[in-house]
């Protein structure tokens, strides 16, 4: 086949280009993969009793889950369009993990010095970053599949975009579990399960990524 | 070796122009674009672009021939661009090139306008080159040594012959609704309106199987 044919039969009847083609494949994925963990969350562990929500804890983890899935997915959405710029949205991500990290920082120095071991470690630290990482796995086959549609020339960073956009919402889920009430436990432990999801993303990436 | 990226020995009078410098196009590229601090991004506006990129924007918003008229000074560029990089098997120099358009083509949403048009293209191009490789198991084929005649004097190459796919005989191959509806906007032409008439269905599920139809046609051409 001539390529000026093949020019031919693409230009032929092609139209205008689709438009913001990475929301439409990201937004649905992201309401997917939440939606799953959500279930997963009610069906395995059961939602927290309603007093928890008069405490800031479940709203400290469901604003930093949502404020890192509205930054890292805006990561991700650039790295699926070739040569776009990733400094804004990988600037918000840091922000906002800095800013989570100061926070637990800010309560640590706040406790007193005999309670801290229970304000890290709370009751449930080693479950937390396995089950934040186990509930971010719907989310994160369905970003990869989003992130495939689109063009990512740069699959690792495209895959960890993907993972800790998916851990960020596997976080979300779970906060909807999870009792624990210590301010430094969530920067500590939610975090290094979004991050262990972000490293599941970019080790897959090469793989998962191919287009 | 990423870093051996002038050609070494060259005449200083054959220098590439001034916009090739620091970002070597003669960089041979890793096999993952991990060379992306050297995207072509940070090349300034060159010839190409000026001529490319208020034909794409046109393209972009629906004009068909400007479309064509991009699409097909781009693909002089691919064919430099992937003829440097591909000495040892330059038979499948047009085949890349016809993939690298197909998946302009099917990608073409992930254009940022705020972008150059040849550096989006040529980001695929190289996803598509390293995927080649891959596909081949040519990885030697990175550490070939190149042809160190500058790019500027190969640049848009015309198409000597076609590539080796059909796409008549690929279309056998398709999906019945996905090559109906291929047939009846690419072959016969018809508006994306009448062509949904004809096989029943809406607009956009005719839309959703031509671009499906195209991504695997795509993907027949590849195998």
């Amino acid at each position: 086949m001539k390529t000026e044919a093949l020019i031919d039969f693409l230009a032929r009847g092609a139209g205008p280009a689709p438009r913001a083609v990475a929301a439409r494949r990201l937004l649905p994925a992201a309401a997917a993969g939440a939606a799953v963990s959500v279930l997963l969350v009610m069906v395995l562990m059961g939602p927290v009793p309603a007093p928890l929500f008069a405490t800031p804890a479940p709203w400290i983890k469901l604003s930093y889950a949502a404020l890192l899935a509205l930054a890292t997915g805006w990561m991700a959405a650039r790295l699926g369009r070739p040569v776009s710029r990733l400094g804004a949205p990988v600037l918000a991500t840091l922000v906002i993990a800095v800013a989570m990290a100061a926070l637990g920082l800010v309560a640590w120095l706040a406790t007193p010095a005999q309670a801290r071991p229970a304000a890290v470690l709370g009751h449930s630290w080693f479950a937390c970053p396995w089950n934040v990482l186990g509930l971010s796995l719907p989310a994160l086959v369905a970003a990869l599949w989003a992130l495939r549609g689109l063009a990512p020339t740069r699959p690792r960073r495209a895959g960890l975009a993907a993972g800790l956009f998916a851990g960020a919402l596997g976080a979300a889920g779970y906060a909807l579990g999870c009792r624990e009430e210590s301010t430094v436990f969530i920067a500590l432990w939610y975090s290094l399960g979004i991050a262990m999801s972000g490293l599941l993303g970019a080790l897959i990436a090469p793989h998962a990524l191919r287009w | 070796m990423t870093t051996a990226s002038l050609p070494i020995g060259l005449p200083r009078t054959h220098t590439p122009p001034a916009r090739r410098v620091g970002c070597a196009s003669g960089t041979i590229p890793a096999p993952q674009p991990a060379g992306h601090a050297c995207a072509m991004g940070n090349e300034p506006a060159d010839e190409l672009e000026a001529l490319v990129r208020p034909l794409w924007l046109r393209a972009q918003a629906g004009d068909e021939s400007a479309y064509r008229k991009a699409l097909s000074a781009i693909a002089g560029r691919l064919r430099s661009y992937l003829r440097r990089r591909m000495q040892g098997t330059p038979d499948d120099v047009e085949d890349l090139v016809q993939e690298t358009l197909f998946a302009l083509h099917l990608q073409r949403g992930t254009y940022d306008p705020g972008l150059p048009v040849s550096a989006w293209a040529l980001a695929i191009a190289r996803h598509k080159l390293a995927d080649h490789w891959r596909r081949r198991g040519r990885r030697e084929d990175l550490h070939q040594a190149l042809d160190d005649t500058p790019e500027s004097l190969i640049a848009s190459t015309p198409a000597s012959d076609g590539g080796t796919g059909d796409i008549d005989r690929l279309l056998d191959a398709l999906p019945e609704a996905q090559r109906a509806a291929i047939l009846l906007t690419k072959l016969e032409g018809l508006s994306v309106s009448e062509a949904a008439a004809r096989a029943r269905v809406s607009e956009s599920a005719l839309k959703v199987q031509v671009h499906r139809g195209l991504k695997r046609l795509a993907s027949l051409l590849r195998s």
